[in-house]
């Protein structure tokens, strides 16, 4: 893993001189990326990246991953600077930290493309677009499939929802538990979301606060869980106890969340494929390079899943 | 007469000041939310406590002898990984020994660095912790690690099984609490345990061997760990690399509001398994009350002090220091 990037970079400074000298149009971007290895969408996205950089013959990658290290990040945007790369892209370890770096490339005359989170809102001069998902229009996206599943079972006028957050504190957790707040009263007027708490991105967490939620309330008609993982948590504990006709909802449709579908047992989630995340992020900085306008916020789609159109999505690797 | 047994109820509460802080939140809950005090509820809080109530178990052991363990739960997310990994490739019966059988090394290591090496402990295995993560990750390469066939196999009965009506994580938990209670308070090894933690050097001068006593506290609680990590993979048959992560800090705090002095010398497996459960019911009574999360976090930590005052006021028999 370590020696591959080792290698990519290398062979991508190489590259640059080499493209220096001969073919004017050979772009250079680097990519400092959040903590690869730690989770398996960012090891998909890596590859991906990397798969799409070397499909596209115009364009050089240095790939540097930060390791979760935000000073670590921080000397990684210095020495693409120095490197004199013709494009950033970013994939924050913090969003407050790296805004002086980022400015920093901004100052050197770099464009930079933020990837999958954005960084603090006082970065953005700095930043010249974002490419990732967009959290909020997830969350509401979950709340659509929620209540077209209660219409469909003609409960869509009692339906009592329990809602389960991500980590606290974290801009995904909070976008999507707003996008979700926000749009199930606006669908469902007459559905009740009756609690609310935090699964902290964990399965084993979340399956407790489910099982607490359980004991708690006689009547639940719906989980939506901030994303797939927490979903099937929560899904195992009313297996477990026996409950039967709740309608799970997630986001980030991870490959259990998928065999869950599959089984019938899980309703729907939002596909996010790290590929397309990946691809984005890439595509951004090519067409920024090649003097296309683009929004600031440049948000690649990631469309509602249900048991009813699984069939036209492949299974996550994650 | 009155007065013996006035004094027979203080001794009891010097002993057992914990246990009456446990039945104090369990009556306050109970007052808040009657669904509280329900046996499918209790089913669940103890089932789900006893993850890392096996783990208490045995960082109870190092803690004793006056060490400390703060590797148990990047520890646990290596087992769980482990056994998920090596499940779909040896099968379930091969899976589970090497999975021990890898964790133990883990337990070695540290024992040997800590026990022989005479290396500060909390160094050791605050570095441990992140090793042992790196190891995990280096092992999975990130990916979650789920079992394909969950259907098709036994390996269930460890997290979703019961016997006789008992969910077998609870089972597990009591009778390794009850082996160990036993190994701790009835056999020689034990004693030497509290001897070591108690005042290191009288041990050796006793004749003790030190440093064999804290190597075999440190595979205790790999012990420990490695079943805990059967337990969560068999549970949820699939897991991310970080499941056990922050669970030391948990483990840590369930044995010290047990009693045991984190200085070593003192504590019960009783009182550390007491320990777990009162964290177990805060966690699932304030669930239950329907507080705001970070309302939670906060009244977790005024329980926490409580309990801990509670216990050392019975123990003085005053509420507040004695010495003015």
């Amino acid at each position: 893993m370590k020696l591959r990037r080792i290698l990519a970079a290398t062979t991508a400074t190489a590259a640059m001189t080499v493209a220096g000298m001969a073919a004017a149009e050979t772009m250079t971007i680097g990519i400092t990326q959040n903590n690869v290895g730690v989770d398996s969408y960012q090891t998909t996205y890596e590859k991906a990246f990397i798969a799409a950089a070397e499909a596209n013959a115009d364009v050089e990658v240095v790939v540097l991953d930060a390791g979760g290290d935000v000073a670590r990040q921080i000397a990684q945007m210095e020495d693409l600077i120095q490197q004199e790369v013709d494009a950033i892209i970013i994939w924050p370890t913090n969003g407050e930290a790296v805004i002086p770096a980022v400015r920093k490339a901004h100052q050197a005359g770099i464009p930079v493309v933020v990837t999958n989170s954005n960084i603090a809102e006082a970065g953005f001069p700095f930043v010249s677009t974002f490419s990732g998902p967009d959290n909020i229009t997830q969350g509401a996206r979950s709340a659509e499939i929620m209540c077209d599943r209660f219409k469909a079972l003609g409960i869509e006028n009692e339906a009592k929802v329990v809602h389960i957050t991500g980590q606290p504190g974290y801009t995904t957790a909070i976008e999507r538990a707003k996008g979700f707040n926000d749009r199930l009263p606006e669908v469902c007027p007459n559905v009740e979301q009756i609690d609310e708490q935090p699964g902290d991105w964990n399965r084993e967490k979340s399956q407790q606060v489910m099982e607490a939620f359980l004991v708690k309330y006689d009547d639940i008609d719906g989980v939506y869980s901030g994303d797939d993982n927490m979903g099937v948590g929560a899904m195992n504990a009313a297996i477990a106890a026996g409950r039967e006709g709740i309608t799970f909802v997630g986001a980030t449709n991870f490959a259990v969340g998928y065999e869950a579908m599959a089984a019938g047992t899980y309703w729907g989630s939002i596909y996010q494929s790290p590929v397309d995340d990946a691809e984005a992020a890439l595509k951004s900085a090519i067409d920024l390079l090649n003097g296309e306008e683009l929004p600031f916020l440049n948000y690649f789609d990631t469309p509602k899943i249900t048991q009813d159109n699984m069939g036209d999505f492949t299974k996550p690797v994650f | 007469m009155a007065e013996s047994t006035k004094q027979d109820i203080g001794k009891l509460l010097a002993k057992q000041g914990i246990l009456i802080a446990f039945a104090l939140f369990i009556i306050g809950f109970t007052i808040a939310n009657p669904k509280f005090l329900t046996l499918d509820n209790f089913e669940n809080v103890v089932r789900s406590s006893a993850i890392l109530g096996v783990m208490a178990l045995g960082v109870t052991f190092v803690v004793i002898s006056g060490n400390l363990d703060l590797s148990v739960g990047s520890m646990m997310s290596f087992s769980t990984i482990v056994v998920l990994d090596l499940h779909d490739k040896l099968g379930p019966t091969l899976a589970i020994p090497a999975m021990f059988a890898m964790t133990l090394c883990l337990g070695a290591l540290i024992g040997f660095l800590v026990g022989y090496l005479k290396l500060n402990s909390l160094i050791v295995t605050l570095g441990m912790l992140s090793a042992i993560h790196g190891l995990t990750l280096t092992y999975s390469g990130g990916k979650n690690m789920d079992i394909a066939d969950k259907e098709g196999t036994w390996f269930a009965i460890f997290g979703q099984g019961n016997i006789l009506g008992i969910q077998t994580p609870i089972l597990i938990f009591i009778a390794l609490a009850a082996l160990l209670g036993i190994i701790l308070a009835k056999t020689p090894f034990g004693r030497k345990v509290y001897a070591v933690g108690g005042n290191g050097t009288a041990a050796t001068f006793s004749g003790i061997r030190r440093a064999r006593v804290v190597f075999l506290c440190y595979i205790m609680s790999a012990l420990c760990v490695a079943t805990a990590g059967l337990i969560q993979a068999s549970r949820s048959m699939g897991s991310q690399n970080t499941v056990g992560q922050g669970l030391e800090l948990e483990v840590l705090a369930a044995v010290i509001l047990g009693g045991a002095s984190l200085l070593g010398g003192s504590g019960t497996i009783f009182k550390t398994v007491i320990g777990v459960l009162i964290l177990g019911f805060i966690q699932n009574g304030l669930l239950l009350v329907g507080l705001d999360f970070s309302v939670q976090y906060v009244v977790t930590w005024i329980i926490i002090i409580l309990a801990v005052w509670l216990d050392i006021a019975a123990k003085r028999g005053k509420l507040m220091s004695p010495i003015a």
